[in-house]
């Protein structure tokens, strides 16, 4: 008993209690910021770089939706027009938004519907389903439930039935082998139900958008809820979409 | 000689690969297998040249890579399987005749590996079928109750007990070895880091270096010694995953939540370091993208001794419970001879007293000139499982701090330039859950022809399979979080 008591001294506060406030570390890649300056004639470095053409030029743009927060076009850009801060608040709830440009100053998704809000407001149950994610995404799903991020005191829980579940959280561009068993569990899912893409894989395909071995069509077909960018997003970044959304925050 | 030997990252010529006729090829593989070599790869090493193939297997002891060529132009795609003796090779030849419609002749157990429709000509997979009194079938997945990755498991029970137990993977199937070939650098990288998400430093590890073999492009001190505090943070952060896990699944809240939070703190370091959690960003060809400066150093070194000192209660007070300790000894046990003969690889290998660490037996990078010690426990059960990860924490830090503490100096970026020509490298690294091999060979203009990648996972499925036998059903998650195979890095 002494030293159960001993270990839980030992865990302190370990709770972000402010979730809404919170940055991440100096070198945290989050929502990306593109400045005044002109780019030289001519140059696309940063376009050349990019893993998953995620930049268009003239004006600079970058589609957080397919972008995999590598350090890689910042690091290119000889005039230093791209930055990314460690602002973890970049979900919304259209792909158009999913876009930065000059003009962008905050991301923040659109508050819900008030039927949204009047059945899932209090208590939302969510159904995660791997459609090929790497276990990247995974293992940031699951680090909402510990001690530090501690998501169960907003009433948001992941539940392992679709039958018990008020939407699903997809992760992964969306295998070929896995496109049957997602639309059975989506469909399993009673009404009013929400779909949440969580990663740059299942928005866009990501690094594996050119892949033939992935079937799209469930994206396409259904109305998504909520965009969540990240490779794999940031916990914090899934609770300030979530609780913004829900107008919890 | 029938065959070349090669060391762990050395660039070859491929056109030194000797290749025998069929019967020869056949007999030579059978007898490096019987002196004691392990499989690691066969495939061709050209993609467009299905008719000639490499087996690949790494003989520990002498800490070489032995490469044998197998020619089957002028004839059927027909080998004799050598399965029957040597089942470690069994899961190898199912996937050569997956990709590249090999038939392995007198094979005991061909079955598809990612793509369900090859082997078995667009009929349903027959499992095993158990019949009798008492009997009853579990079918699991491909989505399961957790936030984890598909993959089907079919129980074939006897009242509480497990008789067999078949996984079925493949549904992660992302054609990432495909995508290799026709990517360029800076995708490769995110390629690499996107394998097996859990895994990003150990693949990236692999792949940056047989890249660098290839361009033989060689790295700087500092950055070889930044490479491996990554890779043994990783293995720390993934170790205390698997160790709440663990407390998890036999419902052991007060040890769970604390190996929880240590993990974020392990993490956050990888974070402050190049600013992602799981390391990605920080490797690139040639060195890292990242320096360690007196600020995150500082950072590091906080986050680490909390979690040392820590760990060392928790583990204490985990391991000295009796309720623990009744789950998790005896249970799930894979014997040392059962685990060679099936090839069991890493962390799960050495908790069955097999001596096999890549990072003592093939060195690369700082390992080299650092050593690190082996764990090395015989039970083969669960609580050898987790006790290997809670000993391999504590040499991983002891490894981390005096890294630090004797961080050459020097740049940490070195230019890559273009691939050798006609080239080929073998790779291999110790990941957090054992060994990943990454072969990469060119054509005449440097142009990747071959990119094969085997993650841990693909050796270990089969003995998570085997050590369920006769284990009773309600153990199975325990069992199940001892190995924490990968689904992705299988299914790749």
């Amino acid at each position: 008993m002494n030293d159960a008591i001993k270990i839980r001294i030992l865990q302190g506060d370990p709770i972000i209690h402010d979730v809404k406030t919170a940055v991440g570390l100096p070198l945290f890649r989050g929502l990306p910021t593109i400045n005044d300056k002109p780019c030289l004639d001519g140059c696309n470095k940063c376009t050349e770089v990019c893993p998953t053409n995620a930049i268009k030029l003239n004006p600079v743009k970058i589609d957080m939706g397919m972008c995999v927060f590598c350090p890689e076009c910042e690091a290119a850009c000889p005039e230093k027009i791209i930055h990314f801060t460690n602002n973890f608040h970049t979900v919304t709830d259209s792909k158009e938004k999913l876009v930065v440009t000059k003009e962008t100053q905050n991301v923040t998704p659109e508050i819900a519907s008030k039927k949204i809000r009047k059945y899932f407001g209090k208590s939302l149950k969510l159904r995660q389903i791997s459609a090929g994610g790497c276990n990247g995404c995974e293992l940031e799903l699951n680090a909402l439930s510990n001690v530090n991020f501690d998501l169960g005191r907003y009433g948001i829980e992941f539940v392992a039935s679709p039958r018990h579940a008020d939407g699903v959280v997809v992760t992964g561009p969306i295998t070929q082998n896995m496109a049957k068993a997602l639309e059975i569990a989506y469909e399993a899912v009673p009404n009013p139900k929400i779909i949440i893409l969580f990663g740059a894989c299942a928005i866009s395909g990501g690094i594996f958008q050119n892949s033939d071995k992935i079937e799209r069509k469930f994206i396409e077909e259904n109305k998504i809820d909520l965009f969540i960018p990240g490779c794999p997003p940031h916990p914090l970044t899934f609770m300030n979409g979530l609780l913004d959304w829900l107008d919890k925050n | 000689m029938k065959w070349i030997d090669v060391q762990n990252n050395q660039s070859f010529d491929i056109e030194s690969i000797v290749y025998l006729r069929k019967d020869d090829f056949s007999n030579t593989v059978s007898e490096l297998l019987q002196t004691g070599s392990r499989m690691i790869a066969l495939t061709p090493i050209d993609k467009n040249i299905p008719q000639k193939i490499i087996a690949v297997l790494s003989d520990s002891a002498s800490s070489t890579i032995h490469i044998v060529g197998g020619d089957f132009s002028d004839g059927k795609f027909e080998f004799e399987s050598w399965a029957n003796k040597f089942p470690q090779t069994n899961y190898f030849e199912c996937e050569l005749s997956e990709n590249y419609s090999y038939l392995p002749v007198n094979h005991p157990w061909l079955r598809p590996v990612r793509k369900q429709s090859v082997i078995l000509k667009n009929k349903p997979y027959q499992f095993f079928k158990l019949e009798g009194e008492e009997v009853h079938e579990v079918a699991v997945g491909p989505i399961h109750a957790g936030v984890i990755e598909p993959g089907h498991f079919r129980f074939q029970c006897h009242g509480e007990l497990i008789y067999n137990l078949e996984i079925i993977l493949g549904y992660q199937h992302r054609a990432v070895e495909k995508l290799f070939l026709n990517a360029n650098q800076n995708q490769r990288i995110i390629l690499a880091e996107s394998i097996a998400g859990d895994t990003t430093i150990g693949h990236t590890f692999a792949h940056c270096s047989a890249l660098e073999s290839l361009a033989q492009t060689q790295i700087s001190l500092r950055a070889d010694v930044i490479r491996t505090i990554a890779a043994e943070i990783e293995r720390v952060a993934m170790h205390l995953s698997g160790l709440g896990g663990l407390s998890n699944d036999i419902g052991f809240a007060l040890p769970s939540a604390s190996y929880g939070r240590l993990r974020t703190l392990a993490i956050n370091s990888l974070a402050a370091i190049c600013g992602s959690r799981f390391g990605r960003g920080l490797f690139a060809y040639g060195g890292v993208q990242f320096d360690f400066t007196d600020e995150i150093i500082k950072m590091v070194i906080n986050n680490l001794k909390t979690v040392q000192n820590d760990v060392q209660k928790i583990n204490e007070y985990l391991f000295s419970s009796v309720g623990a300790l009744s789950r998790f000894e005896e249970t799930g046990i894979i014997n040392n001879e059962l685990a060679n003969s099936i090839g069991l690889v890493g962390l799960a290998a050495r908790s069955s007293g097999i001596e096999d660490d890549i990072r003592i037996n093939f060195p690369y990078s700082a390992y080299r000139y650092n050593p690190i010690s082996m764990i090395n426990l015989s039970t083969g059960d669960v609580f050898a499982r987790a006790r290997a990860r809670a000993m391999e924490i504590d040499e991983a830090f002891r490894f981390v701090f005096e890294q630090i503490e004797n961080l050459p100096q020097g740049k940490i970026k070195t230019e890559m330039g273009n691939l050798n020509a006609n080239s080929g490298v073998i790779s291999i690294v110790e990941g957090w859950r054992g060994e990943i091999v990454h072969i990469a060979s060119t054509d005449n203009s440097g142009n990747l022809t071959q990119y094969k990648i085997k993650d841990p996972s693909f050796n270990n499925w089969y003995g998570l399979s085997l050590t369920m036998r006769n284990t009773a059903i309600s153990d199975f998650p325990l069992c199940n979080k001892s190995f924490d195979l990968s689904y992705s890095g299988h299914d790749l």
